[in-house]
């Protein structure tokens, strides 16, 4: 029931079997038939081997050296059996290995149109106006920057810092009393591990 | 190698059909796996009625049991139900025995084609199930009907494809 319904979807799908596999096929049979063909001889040789003993035994030289001559043409029938049955195999993987050069040739083409379809798509003069429109971006962000940064020099950081200097001193400050305790000594490692807290703090201490 | 018989082989009640449901049940479990594994061991493929009431496995003489007709038939037809079994004919004379399902067995020539990187290549039955190449691997010797089935099952998985040509078949491996 399945394989009929399978079957059935196959059927209208498409083969992918090529003109080229029914070829070799058909040679594969070919060579089936000889293989079928030597096993008879081959089996038909040993018996016949085994009977021109039993003549020989018996005294009848005569028939047994007819027979030994039938063998004997028999086994050139196998001979020239072996050759075909090689023919037919070199024909086939010659027919194969022709299949996967084709198989190679278009995967080459493919890879070739492709890449000539991109190289299409990129001539030298957009990639040259390209280049041009970006070194001019480059160029603009740069003004832009310029433009921004230049708003505030380190001079002008200066001048601000300065100004808030004389700010503060020209105020009395309500200053808290000095500590009379002395300053705990400063764990080195604390403050290698905390470098940041440390000149966080330090920096407070300046605001105030 | 040769075949084991289970314990209930040398059990002649075993070739009686027993009239209790329950142990009925067990006893034709029990021939059902018999009967797959004797085939199995002996690679038969297609089993006749007749031949089968002198072949051993229904047959011990050592015990003087044998498994008459119907209940032979009895056994089959639960084969049968169990999909491990076709009827050939309609009065039930031969039929074909699959201890390994066309499945299983598309499997194994699938695994050994793709081994061998023999995969988009094309082969002919004979060479599949007689050739030189296929020497040793289970799949040899593997009767006609039951290579085109499993093949079929490949077939339908998309592993492979049947061509039929005015003499002899092939199958091509993807």
């Amino acid at each position: 029931m399945r394989n009929q319904h399978g079957k059935y979807f196959w059927q209208k799908r498409r083969t992918r079997v090529t003109e080229q596999d029914r070829a070799v096929l058909q040679l594969k049979q070919q060579r089936d038939k000889l293989k079928q063909y030597q096993k008879r001889i081959t089996l038909q040789l040993e018996k016949e081997r085994n009977l021109a003993k039993q003549l020989l035994k018996d005294g009848k030289k005569e028939k047994a050296l007819l027979l030994l001559k039938k063998k004997r043409y028999q086994d050139q029938l196998l001979d020239k059996t072996e050759n075909q049955i090689s023919n037919l195999e070199r024909m086939c993987q010659d027919i194969e290995f022709a299949q996967i050069e084709m198989k190679v040739i278009e995967g080459l083409k493919v890879g070739n149109d492709c890449l000539k379809s991109l190289h299409e798509a990129m001539s030298i003069e957009d990639v040259e106006r390209i280049m041009d429109e970006t070194q001019d971006a480059i160029e603009y962000q740069r003004e832009i920057d310029e433009m921004l940064a230049g708003a505030l020099t380190q001079e002008d950081e200066d001048a601000v810092l300065a100004e808030l200097e004389a700010i503060t001193q020209g105020e009395d400050l309500d200053l808290p009393e000095v500590p009379v305790e002395p300053v705990p000594e400063f764990n080195k490692e604390e403050l290698q591990l905390h470098p940041e807290r440390q000149r966080k703090k330090q920096k407070e201490g300046v605001a105030i | 190698m040769s075949f084991e018989w289970p314990w209930q082989y040398n059990f002649p009640p075993f070739f009686t059909l027993q009239p209790n449901v329950e142990t009925r049940q067990k006893q034709l479990a029990a021939w059902s796996s018999l009967t797959l594994s004797f085939c199995r061991h002996h690679k038969l493929y297609t089993l006749d009625v007749m031949e089968a009431q002198v072949s051993p496995v229904f047959n011990n003489k050592s015990i003087d049991r044998k498994l008459s007709t119907d209940a032979i038939l009895v056994v089959f037809e639960e084969l049968r139900k169990k999909g491990n079994l076709e009827w050939l004919d309609k009065n039930k004379t031969r039929c074909l025995v699959m201890w390994r399902r066309p499945e299983e067995w598309g499997k194994l020539i699938y695994q050994w084609v793709s081994k061998n990187g023999m995969v988009n290549t094309v082969f002919t039955h004979y060479e599949l199930a007689n050739g030189d190449d296929t020497e040793g691997e289970e799949f040899h010797g593997l009767e006609e009907w039951m290579l085109i089935r499993s093949l079929q099952a490949l077939q339908t998985d998309g592993r492979a494809e049947i061509i039929s040509m005015d003499d002899g078949k092939g199958v091509k491996f993807f």
